[in-house]
């Protein structure tokens, strides 16, 4: 056959300039390294995002699941002009942020994904994303949307977002919030971390491996008693969930 | 009056807690009636702030004393803030005390993750004034920024001396199995580092996010009985010693000098008196540092330092585990967690483990007097407690 | 029409009293009620502050500036700040204006301004 189904199905990529990694001490004194994710780590990457399609809570589900079928998009050239970048500590995933370049003014903020709980990790991944998009390939603003309340809170409220409401993000097209250059430039002293270069054993360390997360989020412990905290005394509320998503059955 | 004693204690994590909040409550119970050896209790008291908002259940005491089969001893919920668990501690010393029951079951819960964060912040915030403080979008944090700023004007307390608190109490809770917080910060990566700004942006400045406790889920309890039910039990003979209790004015802005916790000294100087003890005989204290700076001031007003000298004896290094006077070892509120209605009762779990010898890694050697002070509102309501091991 | 903050002043001994207390502090000996209203003074000077970053749910602004301000008469006030770099010992001058919105009600209250 002399038809390249593949070159047809493929989207064009426009040439983007790579992610130049960067790093930052995290509150408990450890570092973690920000950077670009090749296309072949991607298998090494989907199965932390995958059990925690699993979890209820915050959100999780969607977001991992949402998330799972962007990088595998990205894996499989099914997506155009897309970014993934991850946050290493210690080798170890800590966070996953992902987007696209709609065209040269505008981004497309996809999702941030936090494994590591309690060091503002999730702050960082966000912060070092919109750095990507305004100051490294020089956009005008990015749409973002939250899935969960507390991205609502860190990303609406504290960059202070203006409405785009008019515009629907590709997330579920719900109205979209931007950040702007002009509201980026007002929050780069405090949100806007990191330093560069990454010294070279740090970076050695995160590209021989993604790690796996060693205290990743998981679900309740104790699932019955989680069903009951939800009112619900036909223990279906999770239960059922699990087994439709093909998890573990109670 | 008779004496009352400690026969039996537990308590959850402090922690996010997928359970209803009648479990949170039930659990330790039933590992403090596990711990003591008992079957029944006379009456049940529970110490809770947010069930009726936050969890939609109201009359939470009705509800745990039948989820624990104790029916039909009398049970109270008990609410005062962020001092309801040291609160129904007290109710549990009078009605021993006085001679009306022989064993009293207190417990302290509460599950404030139920709600969203900018719900339970607004919840907290209808501890303040409403007409006075409430209506301008005044929050505790934000009276304990005003509070910080002043102690700092005042005193020379400085942010380092803020995080220094943070990194201890972080640090004794990485060997607290119930803390909320297994984080082992450094003074680099919280104040230090070029990353600092959002590791620990501001809350309310000049208070920061490590300078402010967590919003925790959790339970804990504690038994009390009389000294006859105590020589049935094989442990340690542990005595609740001293109960103070003081009010101060509802607006922060109305009390004649900002910077002093006349609550808190008078609250500790009633529950000392009764023990018999001065606070130069405690030997480890939970004081309520739901802001870094309240383990400072705390400590000055009831009467371990000088006041304005609270932040040097932190420097030398006298509050930690091995110096002169241990403050938090079990994390504090800022490490191991801030259920509100818990909270009081943890304290009070955590001295009788120090006082049992039964703190582990967190043990504080020869702890003979322990000393616990809750914190309601922004110190318009204190409840301290003085613990002496007998035997 | 500019509007005031009311202290409540005991008509037995005549102690100023912001915010109302139904038992006067000072003599403790008033009937309900025996209170005159006092508009209080809007000058003064600005005692302590903070800038609060994490807001309740009413508000739209990223950061709110509190701070409690002594008044010339002596009494004190939480007030929100309009103030730009504010600094303890600072004197103040206050205006009444909307200081919080919930749902459909707007709450009045002072909000100070460098003087």
């Amino acid at each position: 056959m002399s038809v390249d189904l593949e070159k047809i199905l493929r989207p064009v990529d426009t040439p983007l300039q790579k992610f130049p990694a960067k790093y930052m001490t995290l509150a408990n004194g450890q570092e973690m390294v920000v950077r670009q994710a090749e296309r072949d780590e991607i298998p090494d990457i989907l199965p932390h995002v995958e059990p925690l399609m699993h979890v209820e809570r915050d959100f999780y589900n969607i977001v991992a699941a949402r998330l799972y079928s962007e990088l595998l998009a990205y894996y499989t050239y099914r997506v155009q002009d897309e970014y993934v970048l991850v946050a290493q500590i210690e080798g170890e995933l800590a966070a996953i942020v992902n987007g696209r370049i709609v065209s040269p003014d505008v981004g497309m903020s996809y999702h941030t994904f936090s494994l590591r709980r309690g060091l503002r990790v999730g702050a960082h991944a966000f912060a070092t994303k919109m750095e990507y998009h305004i100051d490294i390939l020089k956009q005008k603003e990015v749409l973002i949307v939250a899935e969960s309340g507390i991205g609502f809170r860190r990303w609406m409220i504290e960059y202070n977002l203006e409405k785009r409401f008019h515009i629907p993000h590709e997330l579920g097209g719900c109205p979209s919030w931007s950040l702007t250059k002009e509201l980026f430039d007002t929050a780069r002293n405090t949100l806007v971390v990191g330093r560069r270069p990454v010294p070279e054993h740090l970076l050695e360390k995160a590209k021989a491996g993604i790690l796996p997360p060693s205290d990743p989020p998981k679900g309740p412990e104790d699932l019955l008693a989680a069903t009951r905290s939800m009112l619900d005394s036909t223990a279906t509320s999770l239960i059922e969930m699990r087994t439709k998503v093909g998890g573990k059955k109670k | 009056m008779r004496e009352v004693y400690v026969a039996g204690i537990g308590i959850t994590s402090f922690t996010r807690l997928e359970y209803p909040l009648v479990e949170i409550a039930a659990y330790p119970g039933l590992m403090a009636l596990r711990d003591s050896g008992l079957k029944k209790v006379d009456h049940l008291y529970v110490a809770n702030m947010g069930g009726g908002r936050i969890n939609g259940q109201t009359g939470l005491a009705s509800a745990v004393v039948d989820h624990m089969s104790l029916t039909p001893a009398g049970a109270e919920t008990i609410e005062n803030g962020p001092a309801s668990g040291a609160s129904a501690i007290k109710q549990g010393y009078m009605a021993i005390a006085s001679g009306m029951h022989d064993v009293v079951m207190v417990i302290g819960a509460e599950r404030m993750r139920e709600a969203n964060p900018l719900e339970a912040t607004d919840f907290v915030a209808t501890l303040t004034h409403p007409q006075a403080e409430y209506i301008y979008g005044v929050t505790l944090p934000a009276l304990a920024g005003m509070f910080t700023r002043l102690y700092m004007e005042k005193y020379g307390v400085t942010a380092r001396h803020l995080a220094m608190v943070a990194v201890k109490n972080h640090k004794n809770a990485m060997d607290n199995f119930f803390a909320h917080l297994h984080e082992d910060i450094t003074i680099e990566g919280i104040l230090d580092s070029p990353e600092a700004s959002t590791n620990n942006p501001y809350v309310a400045d000049p208070l920061r996010f490590y300078d402010v406790c967590p919003v925790s889920d959790g339970g804990a309890c504690l038994i009390l009985a009389t000294a006859e039910v105590m020589k049935k039990i094989n442990k340690p003979l542990i005595r609740l010693a001293g109960v103070g209790q003081a009010t101060d004015t509802h607006c922060v802005h109305e009390r004649k000098d900002p910077t002093e916790l006349l609550a808190v000294r008078e609250a500790a100087r009633q529950s000392f008196k009764m023990a018999g003890v001065k606070p130069s005989d405690v030997n480890v204290a939970e004081l309520h540092d739901a802001f870094t700076i309240l383990e400072i001031a705390e400590s000055e007003e009831v009467g371990f330092f000088k006041k304005g000298e609270g932040h040097l004896a932190l420097e030398k290094g006298e509050t930690q585990i091995g110096g002169k006077i241990p403050i938090n070892t079990s994390g504090g509120l800022k490490a191991k967690g801030h259920p509100v209605g818990a909270t009081g009762v943890g304290q009070a779990h955590e001295i009788v483990l120090q006082l049992r010898g039964e703190a582990g890694k967190r043990q504080v050697k020869n702890a003979k007097v322990g000393f616990t002070c809750n914190f309601g509102g922004f110190g318009n309501n204190v409840v301290c407690l003085t613990f002496i091991k007998e035997k | 029409m500019e509007l005031n903050i009311y202290a409540y002043k005991c008509k037995r001994c005549g102690e100023l009293h912001y915010p109302y207390k139904t038992i006067c502090k000072k003599c403790g000996e008033n009937d309900h009620n025996e209170f005159d209203i006092v508009p209080l003074p809007k000058k003064g000077k600005l005692l302590t502050f903070t800038t609060l970053y994490t807001l309740p749910s009413d508000y739209e602004v990223v950061t709110l500036a509190l701070g409690i301000v002594e008044l010339e008469d002596g009494n004190r006030i939480t007030g929100q700040l309009d103030i730009k770099n504010p600094k303890i010992g600072m004197k103040v001058n206050g205006k009444v204006s909307v200081v919080r919105k919930d749902l459909y009600k707007k709450h009045l209250g002072m909000i100070f301004y460098k003087a």
